[in-house]
């Protein structure tokens, strides 16, 4: 492996890779070495457009730009020096010579690499008096996405996204010189499934989201690592947290799982999280039939006493769970836990199965597949099937994808259970057979461990509160075995 | 098709040049200009498809190169170098007296469909400035006059 050194430090790098590739294999871009860039990123083909990582490599005549230029052994790179940082300042007045400075009514402002670089290396003011381009300001390329042509600085980021990541083409550069324009062909809209990555990738406000867009200042936002549950990739995602909710979701990098993107539908499923259909008390089903809301403890008593009648009546043989895929292994385990102390061995993994792509989305549509089969939750069909028949008298259910069309669908098969215990985070038609519905949380509001498809195993933190009272479901289900574990022992624990 | 059959033997030929069919795209949007005056849209699409690239592509080509147009334009393009060696002999002054000859502003298209005005980066005839192209042809070391016989004389 040949070794760079780069402000004196020594860079074991592999062949092949340019300056700014090994500073990134390494783990130093940005984080030890900064070598400021815009038209460069990881997940895309180097371009070599923007000009701003201009390094000093000694024996070569004049600067080169960091990003194209292939390493070689004992080659020794300056990113300080004062002709580096003279460039720098060159190439930022260059962009800024036409950008619209506005800031104050600008999305990207606090996320800005314009903006940051602008006040590192910028100076206070234009040497230019010529009018600054005036163009659009609000160009609707597609049903995601806006873009300003005022502010963008043509790094191409997006054209090559389109072409390189998702291949659907849908960008290119209109014009020439200060005429340049991002632009759709006339009748194309910017519209695959990966479209609102652009905006992430944008370094400056020329693209927004339409979901996102003039929504909260990103000063207001804090920034907490998750995990998107939309599929078994686990792609990594940043929860924007302001006022207590998540007010987005962008692609978090992680080149074992998700590289640099995120699908749309994986991006706005933080909607999900404040949903208005969140399940927000527990129900408990009274005498007269009917259900209605009522307190934690009181739905445990309920969800206890209706468990231990009909173990003592018909024994453990006469119930079943289904497990959801977007449990986290904590509630998986916790499940497994009250299964084993109530002596229950049916127990399934109600998985659904959907669309997928060769890029992300997975058609495991759960992010905990892998870790529920682990935990050995598995083929739910012999569990349908004796719902079906009437084979069971009680059962557990975590989550609704037991509704979807290709398990169970209608409820209806439920109707004749004797004990039906729902814990859940949604809102869903389960409610109309249920006898004790308990809201659990959403990942974002609880943390966990998951495994993806590839059996990577992914742990995060607990990001916001749940807006209402929800306890995690491992501890509803811990609460539930502990309450059921006396009268079981009692009973000799032959359970 | 916009494309006539002829114009898209060109095009294959054209590709059979390059060891990179998509070096061949260039000459192509030549092809179809010549054979229809201009690159309508429609073209660009049916080029696009030709090339297996993104109708962009093709638009990102034909936007870059001045030389390009995607509307069909007067039966006669007239334009007038304005860079600076024609700038100093009078090119503006000529421009000017020719747009108020035909009743045109630089872009504009005669009512009668007769001719399209429009100026012109360098076309290197810098020495015999000013100077004015009239669809292939150059005319070159012109006053208002000549020049305004030259446009009259144009079906």
């Amino acid at each position: 492996m040949p070794t760079i050194t780069v402000d004196g430090r020594q860079v074991r790098v592999e062949e092949g890779r340019t300056i700014l590739q090994a500073l990134d294999d390494a783990g130093l871009l940005m984080d030890g070495v900064d070598v400021p860039h815009y038209c460069w990123h990881p997940g895309l083909a180097v371009d070599g457009s923007c000009r701003l990582c201009q390094v000093e490599v000694e024996g070569l005549g004049g600067l080169q730009i960091a990003c194209n230029t292939p390493v070689a052994d004992g080659m020794v790179v300056h990113t300080t020096s004062d002709r580096v940082r003279d460039a720098r300042a060159g190439v930022m007045e260059l962009l800024l010579v036409n950008h619209p400075l506005d800031c104050p009514i600008c999305d990207q402002a606090g996320e800005c690499k314009l903006q940051d670089y602008a006040f590192e290396y910028g100076a206070a003011g234009a040497r230019t008096r010529e009018p600054r381009r005036a163009l659009q300001k609000r160009v609707p390329l597609g049903p995601t996405i806006v873009l300003d042509q005022e502010r963008c600085i043509l790094c191409r980021r997006c054209v090559r996204f389109c072409r390189e990541v998702t291949g659907t083409g849908e960008l290119g550069i209109a014009n020439r010189g200060d005429r340049s324009v991002i632009e759709t062909f006339p009748g194309v809209e910017l519209d695959n499934p990966y479209s609102m990555n652009v905006a992430d990738i944008c370094p400056v406000g020329a693209l927004t989201t339409r979901d996102f867009r003039f929504k909260v200042r990103v000063w207001f936002l804090e920034e907490r690592p998750g995990i998107c549950t939309g599929c078994a990739r686990g792609c990594n995602v940043w929860l924007g947290v302001a006022h207590g909710e998540v007010q987005r979701y962008t692609a978090r990098r992680n080149d074992r799982v998700n590289g640099s993107w995120i699908c749309d539908a994986g991006r706005l499923s933080y909607r999900e999280i404040a949903a208005p259909d969140r399940l927000r008390t527990p129900l408990v089903r009274g005498e007269d039939g009917v259900l209605r809301s009522a307190e934690l403890d009181v739905a445990l008593d309920a969800a206890t006493r209706r468990l231990r009648e009909l173990i003592d009546a018909k024994g453990p043989g006469m119930l079943a769970a289904l497990a959801s895929a977007h449990l986290t292994n904590e509630d998986l385990a916790a499940l497994r836990r009250l299964l084993d102390r109530l002596g229950v061995d049916a127990a399934g993994l109600t998985l659904v199965m959907g669309e997928g792509d060769d890029l992300l989305v997975h058609p495991e549509k759960g992010a905990n597949a892998a870790g529920a089969r682990a935990a050995g939750f598995g083929d739910p069909a012999p569990i349908l099937e004796r719902l079906r028949g009437g084979g069971l008298e009680g059962l557990i259910v975590l989550g609704h994808d037991l509704l979807h069309p290709t398990l169970l669908g209608s409820p209806d098969a439920l109707d004749d259970l004797a004990t039906l215990i729902v814990l859940d985070t949604h809102r869903s038609e389960l409610e109309r057979v249920a006898d004790v519905v308990i809201p659990g949380r959403h990942l974002a509001e609880k943390g966990g461990t998951l495994v993806n498809a590839e059996g990577v195993v992914q742990e995060v933190a607990a990001a916001v509160e749940p807006p209402f009272p929800a306890t995690a479901q491992a501890e509803v289900l811990d609460r539930l075995a502990e309450a059921l574990a006396p009268r079981l022992a009692q009973a000799g624990g032959d359970g | 098709m916009v494309i006539p059959e002829a114009a898209r033997d060109a095009i294959d030929a054209a590709i059979g040049r390059y060891p990179e069919p998509r070096a061949a795209l260039l000459p192509a949007l030549h092809i179809v200009q010549r054979e229809l005056g201009c690159v309508p849209l429609e073209a660009a699409r049916e080029l696009a498809a030709i090339f297996a690239v993104a109708p962009v592509e093709v638009l990102e080509l034909l936007s870059f190169y001045n030389l390009f147009r995607v509307e069909p334009g007067g039966r006669h393009r007239v334009n007038v170098c304005t860079n600076l060696p024609c700038s100093l002999r009078g090119a503006r002054a000529l421009l000017r007296g020719l747009e108020a000859h035909l009743g045109v502003a630089a872009g504009e298209t005669t009512r009668d469909g007769r001719i399209t005005l429009g100026h012109e980066e360098c076309l290197g005839a810098c020495a015999w400035a000013p100077m004015l192209r009239i669809d292939g042809d150059y005319h070159e070391n012109l006053d208002l006059e000549d020049a305004k016989r030259l446009l009259d004389g144009l079906e």
